[in-house]
C-alpha cells in the first residue's frame, strides 16, 4: 500500500496547497486526505486513519487562504481554455464494479485489451505526487479507486494534474486497469478533467469527527469524511422502500392528506401555528396524519397509508425532532391483533433488507427480532416489575397513588413523587408508573397491550376489560416504536372522549397557570402546557357516516432506522437536523 | 343478567310509547329470548331497531307499514335533524341493554372486488349452497320486493355485490327477520355470511344466511338516482373509467363542489370515479417512485421548515419554534438540500414531497403541493430531457394503455381535446423562437437596459399586460407566455431561459447570456422544470446578488441568498442535472381534471365559521 508508506510525513495541508502554488514541481508533495486509499473495510479505514498523524483542522484564515489559491487555479484553468466546472461526463464504471470486475489481475498484472478503457468519476480524496508519477485516490459513492498517474502517458496533462488537482476536487478519468506491485487496483490515466473544482479544504478525518455541530451543520461534509455517514442514509431510503414494499404487497393505498390543518388532532402534543395570508387565517401543522387517514376508510378505501412528515413543537433531543417520519396505515375489518403481526411483518423485513439477519446488534445490546416477539399487558408488566396490582384498587385513585408511592419507596418531594401525586386518574398513574420503571427495561421486543381508557382517547374500548382499551404500543431498546389500536368507530364515544381530552387539557393549563406565579421553573411548565387542543368537529361528523371497525397503527421511521443502523442519536439519521441557532 | 335486559327492554319500551304495532311483536320477541343468549341480543338489537323506525316514521307523518313501501323513500322525505335524533336514540338504546353498536372485528374471507372476479362467471340461477363467504361493505341501496325478501347493494373498494337476502335462507325467523332489516338503513356497514349465485336475472349475488350492522350511518346520505336500474348502470360505468378518458364530474350523483371537497368521503362514497382519481394518483407516484429506483436513485427527505425558504421564489409560510425561540419557514423547495447532498457524495438522489407557498388558492394552486426532484451527477439537461420523455411517455403507456390523454381543455361543455404523449417531445428554443414567433430582434445582451426597453416595449406592441415592476425577466416571461406556452398543447420543451430568469440553472456552453435549463409544458401549463446546476460558487453569489437588484425593484419573487448553500458549493458539487416536477398537475391531466381540488383529497378551503352569504 503505498499510501501508508508515504502517509507518515503528512504536514499541513496549507502548506502543501502553498507549495503547488509555486510550482515546487519536484518534492514529492504528500498531501494526504486522512481516507483509505482503496474500497477496504470501514474497520481497516479506521485503523488506517488512527495510525497516521493528525493535522490540526483549518483556522478560518487558512481556509480564506485556501480558497484564494484555488480560486486563482479556476482563473488559471479558465485562461489556458479549460472549464474548471464541467458540464457533463460519461462513466462506463463505478469504482466498486471495477474492483468486482478485475479482482482476478494479478498483483503487477496490466489488463491491456481495447475493452478495458473505463471512465470513471469522483472525488479526489487523497493525492501523492512524485517527479514522474502521482497517484491519486477517487471516490464515488460505490467506493474508492485509486487513479495511477505517469507523465509519459498524459504528457502536458501532468503538469496540469500536479499543479491545479487538489484533494477535494471532482475528476472525471479514463484509462485502462492494471494492479500494482503492491496490489493496488488502479486506473491507468491515459486522460483526466477536472469536473469541478472545490475552493475550501475538507476537515481533517480526525477532528471533523469530534466537532457533532459542525457535522450536523454541513452534513455534506460529515458524509465526504465519513463514508458510513451516507451508507446510512443509503440504508434509511432502504428502510423506507422495504416498508413501503411490505404494506403495498398487503394491498394498501398510499394516500396523502394535509400538513397544514385548521385543527391539530389525532395525538397530544403542541403544534407548530402558521398564518395563511389569502385564507386570512392560522393553520397548524399536523401533529399525526390519524384523522385524516380514518376518514379514507370513511370514504370507502379499506387499507391505506401515509409515510409522512409529523412536526411537533417540542424540545429536541436524541429522540426528538421537530419534524420527523412516520407510517400510519389503516385497514378496516382488522382490529389490533392483525396489526401486532403487520408491525412484526415489516420490522423483521426491514431489518433483512439492511442488515441481512434478525440478530442485530444495537449500541452494544443485543437485540432479537425472531417472531414472534413478547406480547404481555401493560397491567402484567407493572405488576411484574414493582408487584402493584392495579386491578385490585377498582376506582379507588388515593389508594392506587399512595400504594404506588409507598411500593416504589419514592421521596416525598422528587419529581416523579409529584408526577404521580398530579395523576388525574388510575389510568395516569398505572401509566406514570409503567413508563418511569417497565419502559427503559423493555429491551427485546415487546407488544404492551391494554393501555388504560383515559390515555387512550382513539381507541376502542376493549372487548373483555371495562377501562382497558384494545390498544398496543411496540417497544424495543426501551423506545416507543410503534402505537396501534383497534380504531374507536363509536361517534358518541368519541366525541366524549376528545371533550373529556380538551377538559383535561386547560384544567392542567388553568393549574400550571396558576402555579407558575410560584416558581420559575413551574413557568416553564406551564409554557409547556399554553396551546390550545382543538376538537376536530369535521372528523367527528365523519365518524357519523359510519366508520367500518378497523385498526390502525403508527410507526416511527427515525426510530427505526436508528435501530437497524445502530445509530445513537435522531440526529444520525436525519440528513438535516434542527439545530439551535449558531452564535 | 335477564334483570338487565328487563330493563333495557323497558327503556326500549319507553321510547316506544303510543306505537301500536310494535307491542306484540316485542312480546313475542321477549319470549323468544329465553332461549339462546346469543339470539336474545340479536333481538333485542332488531326490537329496538324496529321501534325506532317506527317512531322514525310516524315522526315523519308517514302512515304506514314498512312491508308494503320502501323504507329508504319514507327515510328521505325526513327532515336530516330528525334523522340524526332518530338513530343516535336507536343507538343510545342499544347501549342501554348492553349492546356493543360498533363490533370489534368482523372476519372477512374475501373482498368484494375478489367476489365479483371469482364469481362473476356463475350461470343465472346458479346457487353454490355448500360455499360459505364472508364480505363487508357499505349498504349504497336497499330495496324491498316484500317483508321477507330484501336487495341490498353491498360496496366495497369500488365494486359493488347484491346481497339477495331472503327470509327463508336467513338464520333468523320470519319475524325476526322483518325487524331487523326495518332496521337497517342506506350508508350502513355490514357484514354478512352467505353463500354465492346469480340471480335468475343474471345479476351476481350473494345470499346471506347472518347479517350484522358493524358501523352505523347517523346521517341521511345524500340520494342516488331514485331507479335502481340506472344505480346499476351507473357503477358498471364507473368501473370501466380508466385513467387518460374523459371525465364529467357534472353527472355525478353528488356535485355540490363543496360539499366533495370539504367532506371528500361522501364524494368517495357516492361517486364511484372518485377513488379512481386517487388511485391513479397513487400510481404515478408510485411509476416515478420505480422508474428513479431502477436507476439506482436513493429516495431522501430534506427538512420542511428551514431557516431560510430558498430554492425557488415564493412567499413562504412562517412558523415558531418555542423552546429554541426561533423562526422557521415552512420549505418552497427541496433543491438546496439536496444538492447538498450531491455534495456529500450521494450522486442519485430524489425527493417526493410537499412543498408549501402563502399564495392564494385558485384551479391550479393549493397552499401545499407535491413534487418530485431529483439530482443526478455527471448527467446535463440533455440527459434530462430524453429521461423525462422516457417517464411521461412509459407512465402514460402504462396507466392508460396508450399515449393519448383525453382532457376537456376547454370547459366541460366543450369537446375534451387529446394530449399526444409520443415522444420525443417538440423542442422549442425560448429566445430563438420567440424572435421567429413575434418577428423580434431582442438585443443580445439581456441584462441590458436596452432590452429592457425593447422588451418593454414589444409588450405594449402585442397588448401583453405585463404588472409592475417591469424587469426583463417579468416582460419577457409575459412574451414568452403570449407566444410560446400558448401552442405547448402536447407536451414541449422550453429550452436555453436567459440567465436573468434562473438563478440556479447553469450558463449555456455555448450560447451567451442563456442557460442550460428546460420547462416541460403541456396544455400550455408547466409540468417540469430542469436544468444543468449551476456549480460554480462565484457565479452563483453573483446571480443571488442580481436577483437581490430585482427585489430591490420590487419584485419579491426574485430569489434569496442561501449562505449555506453557497459554502456548499464551494466544497464542489460535481456536474449535474436538476429536475422537478409537479405531481398534482401531472394527476389532474391524466384525470381530465380542471380544478387541483380534484387532485387533492382535501384541498385548502376557505374557513366556514362565517355563514355564507345567501343571495335572494
Amino acid at each position: 500500500m503505498e499510501a501508508l508508506r508515504v502517509i507518515s510525513s503528512t504536514t499541513h495541508p496549507l502548506k502543501h496547497l502553498f507549495r503547488l502554488a509555486s510550482f515546487s514541481k519536484f518534492t514529492p508533495s504528500t498531501l494526504c486526505f486522512h481516507c483509505p486509499p482503496s474500497s477496504i473495510t470501514v474497520a481497516s479505514a479506521v485503523r488506517s486513519r488512527r495510525s497516521s498523524t493528525s493535522a490540526s483542522p483549518p483556522s478560518t484564515s487558512d481556509r480564506d487562504a485556501v480558497r484564494s489559491i484555488r480560486l486563482k487555479k479556476v482563473e488559471e484553468l479558465r485562461a489556458t481554455g479549460f472549464e474548471p466546472y464541467a458540464y457533463k461526463w460519461d462513466r462506463t464504471h463505478s469504482a466498486n464494479q471495477l474492483q468486482e470486475l478485475y479482482k482476478h489481475l494479478a498483483n503487477g498484472e496490466e489488463s491491456n485489451d481495447d475493452k478495458d478503457c473505463v471512465s470513471i468519476a469522483g472525488r479526489i480524496v487523497a493525492r501523492r505526487a512524485f517527479g514522474k508519477l502521482a497517484f491519486l485516490t477517487l471516490r464515488d459513492d460505490s467506493g474508492t479507486i485509486q487513479l495511477y498517474c505517469e507523465k509519459d502517458r498524459l504528457a502536458s496533462q501532468f503538469e496540469q494534474l500536479k499543479a491545479l488537482v487538489d484533494i477535494g476536487d471532482i475528476l472525471g478519468a479514463s484509462g485502462s486497469i492494471k494492479r500494482t506491485e503492491k496490489g493496488e487496483l488502479s486506473v491507468c490515466l491515459n486522460s483526466f478533467s477536472i469536473l469541478t473544482k472545490s475552493l475550501l479544504p475538507l476537515p481533517d478525518k480526525y477532528h471533523g469527527l469530534t466537532d457533532v455541530d459542525k457535522r450536523y451543520r454541513q452534513r455534506y461534509v460529515d458524509m465526504i469524511a465519513n463514508p458510513e455517514v451516507a451508507e446510512t442514509f443509503r440504508k434509511r431510503a432502504k428502510v423506507v422502500s422495504e416498508v413501503r414494499k411490505t404494506v403495498e404487497s398487503l394491498g394498501f393505498i398510499e394516500v396523502e392528506t394535509p400538513v397544514l390543518q385548521g385543527a391539530a388532532g389525532g395525538a397530544e402534543a403542541r403544534p407548530f401555528i402558521t398564518h395563511h395570508n389569502s385564507l386570512g387565517r392560522d393553520l397548524y401543522l399536523r401533529i399525526a396524519t390519524e384523522l385524516h387517514l380514518k376518514r379514507m376508510l370513511v370514504g370507502g378505501f379499506e387499507k391505506v397509508y401515509e409515510i409522512g412528515r409529523i412536526f411537533r413543537n417540542e424540545g429536541i433531543s436524541t429522540r426528538h425532532n421537530p419534524e420527523f417520519t412516520t407510517i400510519e396505515m389503516y385497514e378496516a375489518y382488522s382490529d389490533y391483533e392483525s396489526m401486532m403481526n403487520m408491525a412484526e411483518e415489516i420490522v423483521t423485513r426491514c431489518a433483512i433488507a439492511v442488515q441481512g439477519k434478525l440478530i442485530i446488534d444495537y449500541q452494544g445490546v443485543e437485540i432479537c427480532l425472531e417472531r414472534p416477539w413478547r406480547r404481555e399487558t401493560m397491567h402484567n408488566l407493572v405488576k411484574e416489575a414493582t408487584g402493584i396490582d392495579f386491578a385490585e384498587f377498582g376506582s379507588d385513585l388515593n389508594k392506587a397513588k399512595d400504594v404506588t408511592l409507598s411500593s416504589l419507596n419514592m421521596g416525598s418531594n422528587n419529581q416523579e413523587a409529584n408526577s404521580i401525586r398530579a395523576c388525574q386518574s388510575i389510568g395516569h398513574v398505572l401509566n406514570e408508573v409503567f413508563e418511569m420503571v417497565v419502559e427503559p427495561k423493555l429491551i427485546q421486543p415487546t407488544f404492551v397491550l391494554d393501555y388504560p381508557i383515559e390515555i387512550s382517547p382513539l381507541a376502542k374500548p376493549h372487548r373483555r376489560h371495562a377501562g382497558l382499551t384494545e390498544r398496543f404500543e411496540l417497544f424495543i431498546c426501551g423506545r416507543e416504536l410503534g402505537n396501534a389500536f383497534s380504531e374507536l368507530t363509536d361517534p358518541l364515544d368519541q366525541r366524549g372522549r376528545l371533550e373529556d381530552q380538551v377538559r383535561q387539557h386547560n384544567e392542567k393549563r388553568a393549574a400550571a397557570a396558576s402555579v407558575s406565579k410560584v416558581s420559575s421553573a413551574e413557568a416553564k411548565k406551564s409554557d409547556d402546557d399554553s396551546y390550545d387542543v382543538t376538537l376536530d368537529d369535521d372528523f367527528l361528523t365523519a365518524l357519523e357516516y359510519g366508520m367500518p371497525p378497523a385498526s390502525g397503527m403508527g410507526l416511527g421511521i427515525d426510530r427505526l432506522v436508528m435501530l437497524l443502523t445502530d445509530s445513537a442519536s435522531i440526529r444520525d439519521v436525519i440528513a438535516f437536523p434542527v439545530l439551535k441557532i449558531q452564535q | 343478567m335477564d334483570g338487565t335486559i328487563e330493563e333495557a327492554t323497558k327503556a326500549v319500551a319507553g321510547l316506544s310509547v303510543g306505537n301500536s304495532t310494535a307491542q306484540p311483536e316485542a312480546g313475542a320477541a321477549l319470549s323468544k329470548n329465553a332461549l339462546k343468549k346469543e339470539l336474545k341480543n340479536k333481538q333485542k338489537e332488531e326490537e329496538r331497531r324496529r321501534k325506532e323506525e317506527e317512531k322514525a316514521k310516524k315522526a315523519a307523518a308517514v302512515p304506514s307499514s314498512y312491508a308494503q313501501k320502501s323504507l329508504a323513500a319514507d327515510d328521505d322525505d325526513m327532515d336530516p335533524t330528525q334523522y340524526l335524533e332518530n338513530r343516535n336514540k336507536a343507538l343510545s338504546a342499544l347501549k342501554t341493554a348492553g349492546i356493543n353498536p360498533y363490533p370489534h372485528k368482523f372476519h372477512v374471507s374475501m373482498s368484494v372486488i375478489e367476489y365479483v372476479e371469482k364469481y362473476s362467471g356463475l350461470n343465472s340461477g346458479e346457487h353454490l349452497e355448500n360455499v360459505e363467504i364472508s364480505l363487508a361493505g357499505r349498504i349504497m341501496n336497499k330495496r324491498s320486493s316484500s317483508s321477507k325478501l330484501l336487495f341490498y347493494d353491498l360496496h366495497g373498494e369500488g365494486a359493488k355485490v347484491q346481497l339477495m337476502t331472503d327470509a327463508r335462507i336467513s338464520d333468523l325467523s320470519e319475524s325476526e327477520f322483518a325487524k331487523f332489516h326495518g332496521g337497517v338503513k342506506r350508508g350502513d356497514i355490514v357484514g354478512v355470511v352467505g353463500f354465492p349465485g346469480k340471480s335468475k336475472r343474471g345479476e351476481l349475488s350473494m345470499f346471506p344466511k347472518s347479517f350484522v350492522v358493524l358501523s352505523h350511518c347517523l346521517h341521511m346520505m345524500p340520494r342516488q338516482k331514485p331507479a335502481a336500474s340506472s344505480d346499476i348502470e351507473s357503477v358498471k360505468k364507473i368501473d370501466a373509467w380508466i385513467p387518460g378518458s374523459g371525465r364529467n364530474p357534472e353527472t355525478y350523483v353528488l356535485k355540490d363542489q363543496e360539499t366533495r371537497y370539504r367532506q371528500r368521503y361522501l364524494d368517495l362514497m357516492l361517486n364511484s370515479e372518485v377513488r379512481h382519481i386517487f388511485k391513479t394518483r397513487a400510481a404515478v407516484i408510485s411509476y416515478v417512485r420505480r422508474f428513479l429506483d431502477n436507476l439506482d436513485f436513493l429516495e431522501v427527505e430534506t427538512p420542511m421548515m428551514n431557516m431560510i425558504a430558498g430554492g425557488a421564489a415564493a412567499r413562504p409560510f412562517v412558523t415558531h419554534h418555542n423552546e429554541l425561540n426561533m423562526r422557521l419557514f415552512m420549505r418552497i423547495a427541496p433543491e438546496l438540500y439536496l444538492k447538498q447532498l450531491v455534495v456529500g457524495g450521494l450522486n442519485r438522489v430524489y425527493e417526493i414531497g410537499k412543498q408549501f407557498r402563502n399564495e392564494g388558492i385558485d384551479l391550479t394552486h393549493n397552499p401545499e403541493f407535491t413534487t418530485c426532484e431529483f439530482y443526478m451527477a455527471f448527467a446535463d439537461y440533455n440527459d434530462l430531457m430524453e429521461m423525462t420523455e422516457k417517464m411521461l411517455s412509459g407512465m402514460v403507456k402504462e396507466l392508460t394503455g396508450g399515449y393519448k390523454v383525453r382532457y376537456h381543455a376547454n370547459g366541460l361543455e366543450n369537446e375534451a381535446i387529446e394530449i399526444d404523449f409520443t415522444p420525443p417531445f417538440r423542442r422549442i428554443d425560448m429566445i430563438e423562437d420567440l424572435e421567429k414567433m413575434a418577428g423580434l430582434n431582442i438585443p443580445k445582451d439581456l441584462a441590458s437596459d436596452e432590452a429592457n426597453k425593447y422588451l418593454a416595449e414589444a409588450c405594449t406592441k402585442f397588448e401583453t399586460k405585463c404588472a409592475p415592476p417591469l424587469t426583463t425577466a417579468r416582460l419577457l416571461d409575459k412574451l414568452v407566455g403570449h407566444f410560446l406556452e400558448e401552442t405547448c398543447v402536447n407536451p414541449a420543451f422550453i429550452i436555453n431561459q436567459p440567465e436573468i430568469m434562473s438563478p440556479l440553472a447553469k450558463w449555456h456552453r455555448s450560447k451567451p447570456g442563456l442557460t442550460e435549463r428546460f420547462e416541460l409544458f403541456i396544455n400550455k401549463h408547466e409540468l417540469c422544470n430542469a436544468y444543468t446546476e449551476l456549480n460554480d460558487p462565484v457565479v452563483q453569489r453573483q446571480r443571488f446578488a442580481d436577483q437581490l437588484k430585482d427585489r430591490q425593484s420590487g419584485d419579491d419573487e426574485a430569489m434569496a441568498l442561501d449562505e449555506t448553500f453557497c459554502t456548499a458549493l464551494e466544497y464542489g458539487l460535481p456536474p449535474t442535472g436538476g429536475w422537478g416536477m409537479g405531481i398534482d398537475r401531472l394527476a389532474m391531466l391524466l384525470t381530465d381534471s380542471q380544478n387541483i381540488k380534484e387532485v387533492l383529497l382535501f384541498p385548502a378551503m376557505k374557513p366556514q365559521d362565517e355563514p355564507p352569504v345567501k343571495t335572494p
